[in-house]
């Protein structure tokens, strides 16, 4: 920059500006000047760079390039994979203590070449601190040693696929990477632009460190779709991916059907509420605003809701504040902000700039929009750039609610001093962590568990590390490919009314209703289905539900649901072990009607129902046995992790032990706090509607729980078509599995799929009778979701 | 302006986030080369440059003053291009005793430079009201344009705030023209939401500067404490419109501290406190780290202390 060299000491001394610091790159030069500005994908231990490839560049905040990168081709993400697979078998292999030495080594590498690590991430636009990574690795460390002492019936998944969008930061990287690491499995990163480069050098890092090669693979590449090529490579066993919603939704859609478990973070995407109550300490909660809302790098985008009580004190000290600031650089195109901005302004917004915004380029001012309402475009999505939106609410009631009021459940901000007004909004705020007089602490003890649209898995913390493990003996997923399906017209055939042969006119079958909102109906439909017997007869006639009786259920579900959980889990287990006690007096009954359904002997049956009795106790003791925990940090303060109910969940049941898998997961739910809408197997449903007596004689709250029978395909399609629905456990067909992971992309869903296919039961399915207690565990983790509450101290 | 006592009831302080905002100042680098030197030099003239020991004497007080109105080497400012254009520090502060001697100094020296006095029973504030208030007015008599009062701790810790604020009235009154620089004390105020309320009353009770410590207490300036004296600045400025000054004092000794304090008074207040009317720096050896850095700056190497004129 020119006239920087001329400005006198007498021109500083009369206008007391800052002069402008300039980092130096060094490090991180050489290391690209010694792979000669060229970097192909990481495998084996090695970094591949085939000839005749597609390359693409990576460039500087300057827009000048630094280094190329090859575009991974279909054999070279084969090769990766087969590199992945070796990798997990030695890995796999390792003792817990080994792992653990490998990646308490690889937090010492880290910290030697902490300057190279911290100028990569800066050259590539993507600043990450250096100590955090560190902070990750040790943390993982102690997991990774612990593993087989504290979950003991659980296995590594296997290859890990960690895919990441172009705004990903290193650490959401790192957050996957290291707990799919040392939980055991192999890794596969597909990172994205701003993170290539640092993933690639971290890979090497890591084989300094002593991790063995084929463990860590970073594959590299321009297009979005290399992720679901990797998806589709059938080596992989569980992608899980970072970053923001439209990359991640194009993902899961492509890659619906490969029988891989997905989950998603939509972290970047997500808009997040910074509240600030009228008995907050306003000059820190300014100065918050100002740090997280006029970063360079958002993490998440932020709406400021301010108590009317307190706006006027508020928006004077922003305006003092933001005075002196200069314009903040900004990858965001600029149209979008200008558009935004004044779209805001002509709905009467009023801004607080420090200056004009230059004509044009890529700086911009902080700007604040004061006076736009909940319904305004740039609240609903806020503009990129150093844009805040300001919001008032009257109460602090209101202010939850308002903040509530969102498509996405990220994270939330909020500043009282009033500790009870804290701890109970930090309850009441449907988001996966709230940060009390504080804002955007990551730390890896802490779980980020993003509620709705913004993610539907659980990362950090004891709790992130389920997602790369599963029960020893549960049986995976089968791979597969997808196949053509019309997902609108997904479950609308016309059911098939089975007109039974040699109907005997002297036995007439029963007339069965279904539960739905705590009564007994008929299908909306008024049509029924008829329920052949093992021999092939008419057994009985259930309702033929749909999509209008499912919205029922789930109206009468969302009315009962926020009391059920309210209530103190004593109460909740109490409510369990009465309708254990009420299957026990209708052991009998039930005990027929599976035999009846199924044809296995009565002495068989009664079993099942005996398992099924001491299976409800089990969950009516858990309710008030698992209650989260105090996460330790580094920083002083108090930290929370507590489950929390999911909500609505939608469960299609398997056709094996009818009754007993019934209660496994109407019993998880339940207790965990949730209502649920329940399909009861095509084949098998006359055991389930025999327990409705049970249910309605029980007193869990009419609504809780809904019983719904009919085509497995059209209820499915209604269940993922009701966004109140937040998660899915689904038997069923491996079609079904994959409409599943299509539509439930948008609005995401939690899901839980199963394929319920012939050769697979044979193979033995899950095992209901298991009293293994990673299948419990595995249960009742699927039923929650976790909220980090952190409010530091001084 | 009146005691508003509701005003002062609804303060409140974070700690853990005053402490984060005031690390966060303090990672904040200022450019080198020649930003380092001019923000180095409006240090400076910020400078209370200050003695106040039992041995004073006329000469060291004279040296002092002497010091005070030539604070840098002719030929270094020279270099800069900087000498005439007036660089001296703010006010030479004494002892009430020393007062006339300093007056006197500076007289025959042509230097308007004012002449700060502490008083009011400084440092522990524990004298009868009565001859705290006579001290302001004898020292505003021997010629002292600013005087830096105490505050009586005891009624700030049982939170007897209108008391407080009757007492920094009446030394207001017998202040007359003369500025009054209120200190605190706040390493005996035991909380920051105390030094919150403390500096508002001050404020309201007419001060011109408030000021951390007096340099006696075991806990001086520290920056946790600026940034929440300085905030209630900026909370009065907001509410009234009147700009009150800031005085750090106590502890600061080096160049690089001294712009961690103006790069506080920037973030927090804004330019308009970047000088000696809102802000002053409480110092006797701070002027000799400051002199050596701008040597370094001007001829590349670091001067032994005989090679700079002592104080």
């Amino acid at each position: 920059m020119a006239g920087i060299s001329t400005k006198t000491v007498h021109d500083i001394f009369q206008n007391m500006e800052y002069g402008s610091s300039s980092t130096s790159f060094t490090t991180a030069q050489f290391w690209l000047e010694k792979h000669s500005r060229t970097l192909g994908f990481f495998a084996d231990g090695k970094f591949y760079c085939p000839a005749d490839r597609q390359m693409y560049n990576v460039t500087d905040s300057k827009a000048e390039v630094i280094c190329s990168i090859v575009c991974a081709k279909d054999q070279d993400v084969a090769s990766v994979a087969s590199s992945a697979s070796a990798g997990f078998k030695t890995w796999s292999e390792l003792s817990c203590s080994q792992r653990a030495k490998v990646l308490r080594q690889s937090a010492g590498v880290l910290q030697r070449h902490s300057q190279c690590v911290s100028e990569l991430c800066e050259l590539s636009q993507s600043p990450t601190s250096p100590a955090a990574l560190i902070r990750l690795a040790q943390y993982y460390t102690s997991w990774a040693q612990l593993r087989d002492t504290l979950m003991p019936t659980w296995t590594p998944r296997g290859i890990v696929a960690v895919v990441v969008s172009d705004d990903c930061s290193v650490y959401s990287l790192l957050l996957k990477v290291l707990p799919a690491l040392a939980m055991g499995n192999a890794v596969i990163v597909v990172p994205g632009r701003s993170t290539s480069l640092p993933a690639l050098l971290l890979a090497q890092l890591f084989m300094e460190a002593g991790i063995p090669a084929g463990v860590l693979n970073v594959v590299t590449g321009s297009k979005a779709s290399l992720g679901v090529k990797v998806a589709q490579n059938p080596h992989v066993n569980y992608l899980t991916y970072s970053g923001s919603k439209e990359t991640g939704e194009d993902l899961a859609k492509a890659a619906a059907g490969c029988g891989l478990p997905m989950t998603f973070s939509f972290s970047t995407s997500s808009v997040c509420p910074f509240i600030i109550f009228e008995s907050a300490d306003l000059d820190s909660a300014v100065d918050g605003a100002i740090e997280m809302g006029f970063r360079k790098k958002k993490d998440c985008q932020w709406v400021l809701y301010v108590q009317e009580s307190v706006c006027d004190s508020v928006v004077a000290r922003l305006r003092l504040r933001m005075a002196a600031m200069k314009c903040v650089p900004s990858n965001a195109d600029r149209n979008l902000i200008d558009t935004a901005v004044q779209g805001a302004q002509q709905q009467g917004a009023k801004l607080i700039q420090s200056c004009p915004p230059p004509p044009a380029g890529g700086l911009y001012p902080p700007t604040v929009l004061c006076g736009l309402a909940p319904s305004s475009d740039t609240v609903i999505s806020p503009s990129p750039g150093p844009v805040l939106p300001l919001i008032t609410f009257r109460s602090s009631t209101e202010g939850v609610t308002i903040g509530n009021h969102s498509v996405h459940g990220q994270a939330a901000s909020i500043w009282t001093e009033d500790l009870t007004l804290a701890l109970e909004s930090a309850k009441s705020l449907s988001v996966g962590s709230v940060w009390v007089n504080c804002h955007s602490v990551m730390d890896p003890a802490l779980p980020l568990c993003g509620r709705k649209e913004s993610g539907n898995c659980t990362d950090g913390g004891k709790e992130g590390l389920y997602q790369f493990l599963r029960p020893s003996l549960s049986p995976t997923l089968p791979r597969s490919t997808p196949v053509s399906i019309n997902y609108d017209e997904f479950g609308s055939a016309a059911s098939k009314f089975l007109i039974p042969e040699g109907f005997d006119p002297s036995s007439v079958p029963r007339f069965y209703s279904q539960l739905v909102g705590g009564q007994l109906r008929k299908a909306d439909s008024g049509c029924t289905r008829s329920v052949l017997g093992p021999e092939g007869t008419v057994l009985a006639h259930c309702p033929d539900g749909g999509r209008k009786d499912v919205r029922n259920a789930v109206e009468a579900a969302i009315k009962v649901q926020p009391g059920w959980m309210k209530k103190s889990p004593a109460t909740r287990s109490q409510s369990l072990y009465s309708l254990a006690d009420l299957l026990e007096k209708k052991r009998l009954e039930i005990a027929a009607s599976i035999q009846t359904q199924t044809g296995i002997s009565l002495e068989e049956a009664d079993k099942e129902v005996e398992l099924s009795i001491s299976r409800l106790s089990d969950w009516a003791a858990r309710c008030d046995k698992e209650g989260g925990g105090i996460p330790f940090l580094p920083q002083s303060g108090s930290a929370l992790s507590t489950p929390e109910a999911l909500g609505v969940v939608g469960v299609v049941l398997p056709s094996s032990k009818p009754i007993l898998s019934l209660v496994s997961l109407l019993g998880a739910a339940v207790a965990m706090g949730n209502a649920v809408v329940m399909v009861p197997s095509e084949k098998y449903p006359l055991p389930a509607l025999a327990f409705i007596q049970v249910l309605q004689n029980s007193d869990l709250p009419g609504g809780l729980v809904s019983i719904i029978t009919g085509d497995r395909d059209k209820l499915t399609h209604a269940l993922a078509n009701h966004s109140v629905i937040q998660s899915i456990w689904y038997w069923g067909s491996i079609q079904g599995c994959q409409f599943l992971q299509y539509s439930c992309a948008c609005p995401l869903k939690r899901l839980w799929l199963h394929c319920e296919c012939e050769e697979n039961e044979e193979k033995g399915g899950r095992d209901w009778t298991s009293s293994n207690p990673s299948h419990q565990e595995e249960l009742w983790r699927r039923a929650v979701v976790w909220k980090s509450v952190w409010i530091p101290t001084a | 302006m009146h005691l508003d006592l509701e005003w002062v009831s609804k303060v409140r302080v974070n700690t853990q986030a005053v402490l984060k905002r005031a690390q966060q100042i303090q990672g904040r680098k200022v450019a080198k080369k020649q930003w380092q030197a001019a923000w180095l030099l409006k240090a400076l003239t910020c400078i209370d440059l200050t003695t106040l020991a039992g041995d004073d004497t006329p000469s060291n007080v004279h040296r002092l003053c002497m010091k005070a109105t030539q604070p840098m080497r002719h030929d270094l400012l020279k270099s800069m291009d900087m000498h005439g254009k007036g660089i001296t520090t703010a006010a030479v502060c004494v002892y009430p005793s020393r007062v006339s001697d300093a007056v006197k100094s500076l007289k025959a020296a042509n230097s308007s430079l004012p002449v700060a006095s502490v008083a009011t029973g400084f440092p522990a504030g524990q004298t009868p009201l009565k001859t705290r208030l006579e001290e302001v007015s004898i020292a505003v008599e021997d010629g002292a344009t600013e005087i830096d009062i105490v505050i009586n701790r005891t009624l700030a810790l049982t939170g007897q705030w209108a008391a407080l604020y009757d007492e920094i009235k009446q030394f207001r009154e017998a202040c007359g023209d003369a500025h009054m620089k209120t200190i605190l004390a706040v390493g005996e105020l035991g909380t920051f939401t105390n030094v919150y309320k403390a500096s508002l009353v001050s404020m309201m009770a007419g001060s011109d500067f408030i000021k951390t410590s007096t340099g006696k207490e075991s806990v001086n300036a520290t920056y946790p404490v600026a940034v929440v004296m300085v905030r209630a600045i900026r909370d009065y400025y907001l509410k009234t419109g009147h700009k009150v000054g800031f005085k750090p004092a106590g502890g600061i000794r080096t160049a690089q501290e001294s712009l961690v304090w103006l790069t506080l008074m920037k973030e927090e207040l804004g330019d308009d406190w970047l000088n000696p009317h809102l802000f002053r720096l409480g110092a006797s050896s701070l002027l000799a780290d400051i002199e050596r850095q701008i040597y370094h700056y001007v001829t590349g190497r670091y001067p032994a202390y005989h090679e700079l004129p002592m104080a």
